[in-house]
């Protein structure tokens, strides 16, 4: 028995189930079944949420990245190479995540809630 | 790793000593079953048996961006590696994974450490996402005429950080509006009961026991 069918059916059993699981991840999310609350909201030292302007940037820069890495794949899928990620996104993508991350700490960690906050 | 032993043990000498069709059958029934994990998966995940709703959540129920960012680069990139897989001729893993794509999963992973190493530091990162009075003392028993206890109220989610302390029974040692317990003379053993109360929300307390002996 030729091994090509074999290849096909594993090729198709593995579209199948990552195709199911994304469209489920990503029904569930957009339904609010994934519990998405407060996604862009931070928590600020005493515990009171405020609109975080980090995490919009974050939000932005991850699906701007994620969407255009995989279009590349989509592009060059016959190459049998992995496209690469250029020096540049990596950057812009590494100062996104430090904005975020030192937003994050400075919130939580440091600043104090005055009363007109 | 299923496509490349089916590329490789058609093509090594030792092939030649196993029959085709056993090789094909062990392919056919590994497919099979590594199928039957992939539907009982989705099966459960579609039920709600593997429950995601809190795929993306923190410890106190806030959605956290972190972990949804972790989430779609290492889909995106796993998806993006069968892709090239499945895609290529014969199907064949990259002969090398780009430096690029290592650092951009280090940064992803990282970040989300990071991130939760912040969360977790602080009482607010923790808590539920209403107003919480917790408290904590630097001993759990005391004696007659013995040491004060130090209590210490942590208020999570109101503005005013005041609480008013009481004891119970009422008469059996003094707390002062620092929190701290001083114990009474003489006495019976008792358990005394120390409760702060929240200023701005009089609901909001946390109670907490003192053993006096």
């Amino acid at each position: 028995m030729p091994v090509d069918p074999i290849i096909w059916y594993v090729k198709l059993e593995v579209y199948i189930f990552l195709g199911a699981l994304a469209a489920i991840i990503a029904h569930r999310l957009l339904t609010g079944e994934i519990n998405t609350n407060y996604l862009l909201y931070g928590i600020q030292k005493g515990g009171t949420k405020y609109f975080s302007p980090e995490r919009v940037q974050l939000l932005l820069f991850t699906l701007g990245t994620a969407m255009f890495y995989l279009s590349n794949v989509l592009q060059n899928r016959s190459s049998g190479v992995l496209p690469d990620v250029s020096n540049q996104t990596l950057v812009m993508l590494g100062g996104s995540h430090a904005i975020y991350l030192v937003g994050k700490a400075y919130m939580m960690l440091f600043k104090k809630t005055g009363k007109g906050d | 790793m299923l496509l490349l032993l089916l590329q490789t043990t058609s093509t090594t000498p030792q092939a030649n000593y196993i029959q085709p069709w056993v090789g094909n059958l062990a392919a056919w029934v590994a497919l099979g079953f590594l199928g039957l994990i992939g539907v009982a998966i989705l099966y459960n995940v579609f039920t709600g048996k593997i429950d995601l709703s809190g795929l993306i959540s923190e410890p106190n129920g806030d959605a956290s961006m972190s972990r949804f960012q972790l989430l779609v680069f290492t889909f995106v990139i796993a998806a993006s590696l069968f892709l090239i897989i499945a895609s290529a001729g014969p199907p064949a893993f990259p002969k090398e994974i780009p430096n690029g794509i290592l650092v951009l999963l280090g940064i992803s992973a990282s970040s989300y450490l990071v991130s939760k190493s912040i969360q977790t530091s602080t009482p607010e990162g923790l808590s539920g996402r209403g107003p919480q009075v917790t408290i904590k003392t630097d001993r759990s028993e005391t004696t007659f005429n013995g040491p004060t206890v130090q209590c210490q109220a942590d208020v999570v989610g109101l503005s005013d950080t005041a609480v008013t302390w009481a004891i119970d029974p009422i008469n059996f040692g003094t707390i002062d509006d620092t929190g701290k317990y001083t114990p009474p003379k003489s006495g019976q053993a008792t358990t005394v009961t120390v409760t702060a109360t929240s200023k701005e929300d009089v609901s909001v307390s946390d109670k907490e026991t003192i053993k006096v002996s």
